[in-house]
């Protein structure tokens, strides 16, 4: 206990000579090992200033075929349910939601839908929240990999839950907290 | 004896016509059957990359002695190489901290600071305490073992902050 104290005052005083407003800050760019060679068969509205760039070694071509924008993982207790969540943003704009590893057991009249809320719990609990929801569509199965359109103009930061819903119990089999990716 | 048995069959007849509904209603609603049948899909990415780097691992990086955020994903390059990219980054600067690979569940990373040597693999020294990052991950590495990522005061042994990788 002691011994903890110390370290965390000598940790103190040294952060407090050096000065903690000295933040360091790293920027790199996304690695492209074939950049070069991957540019040249990529079609560019701006194709000579990014090769470049490219040449420079600055900048990573923006992925131009979707972007991950929240990810989280599934859980469920009553119904086990695992998996990843994942929503993409594509080059149009389109959101789209990608289970991935995603099993859960099969049921009647399930779906996908989106929560407005930070978490969702299993069964009972789900029953008495008044949270809103967003049906994305009837879940395609119970395994595998799959997708799931998302209106577009959905608030994300207010839908923050993918929940694998059953309509006619008004159940929660799982649910998967997103976070930035 | 006779009006008793047709009185039997009255009776079974009855049964019938109302268990058979209840029964076919309940089906309808349970579907038991689904309990062992399985319904498989298999859809291709929305946005096939094979040419971009492939998200293996990720998780989101807590902080434990001091305060850190942000994300820790390892990927997978073209050319087969991992490395581990960190965005929306912020810990505590310090003196000599290095990122490490290391295993969720050592007991040694309960605290915050660490007793002893820990079991881990070297990335590097941290680049910097705010931004995105990468750190190339030998290939040597076996991920399935070493899941965690730390951000690690190698003077003081103390835990800035962790991130448990999770598969993408």
């Amino acid at each position: 206990m002691l011994s903890k104290i110390k370290v965390v005052l000598a940790l103190a005083a040294l952060a407090f000579t050096l000065g903690l407003q000295t933040s360091a800050r790293a920027q790199d760019t996304m690695k492209h090992e074939d950049g070069m060679k991957q540019n040249d068969g990529m079609k560019h509205e701006d194709g000579m200033k990014q090769d470049d760039n490219m040449k420079h070694g600055d900048i990573m071509p923006q992925a131009n075929d979707g972007k991950a924008l929240e990810t989280g993982t599934f859980h469920g207790k009553v119904h086990n349910t695992s998996g990843r969540a994942t929503i993409y943003r594509g080059e149009d704009g389109k959101l789209i939601l990608r289970l991935t590893n995603f099993k859960t057991s099969n049921g009647p009249d399930v779906h996908v839908i989106l929560v407005a809320a930070k978490d969702a719990d299993d069964d009972a609990n789900f029953l008495k929240s008044s949270t809103k929801r967003l049906e994305l569509g009837k879940l395609k199965g119970n395994e595998g990999d799959q997708n799931y359109e998302v209106p577009s103009g959905t608030d994300l930061t207010k839908f923050q839950t993918v929940s694998i819903y059953c309509e006619r119990f008004n159940a929660n089999f799982g649910a998967a907290p997103l976070e930035k990716f | 004896m006779s009006t008793h048995v047709s009185s039997l069959l009255f009776h079974r007849k009855w049964i019938l016509a109302i268990s058979l509904p209840v029964l076919i209603a309940a089906w309808w609603a349970f579907r038991p059957e689904k309990l062992w049948i399985n319904q498989k899909v298999n859809e291709a990415a929305p946005f096939a990359s094979s040419t971009e780097p492939q998200p293996l691992y990720t998780g989101r990086l807590q902080g434990e002695a001091n305060q850190t955020n942000g994300r820790a994903t390892v990927y997978k390059a073209a050319d087969g190489t991992e490395y581990l990219r960190l965005t929306d980054f912020s810990t505590s600067n310090g003196p000599d901290v290095h990122v490490l690979l290391g295993r969720s569940g050592d007991e040694s990373l309960k605290q915050e600071i660490v007793k002893g040597q820990l079991d881990s693999i070297e990335l590097g020294s941290l680049k910097g305490n705010q931004g995105d990052q990468n750190y190339s991950v030998p290939p040597s590495a076996n991920l399935q073992k070493y899941d965690a990522v730390i951000i690690y005061c190698e003077r003081f042994h103390a835990v800035f902050g962790m991130a448990k990788l999770e598969q993408f």
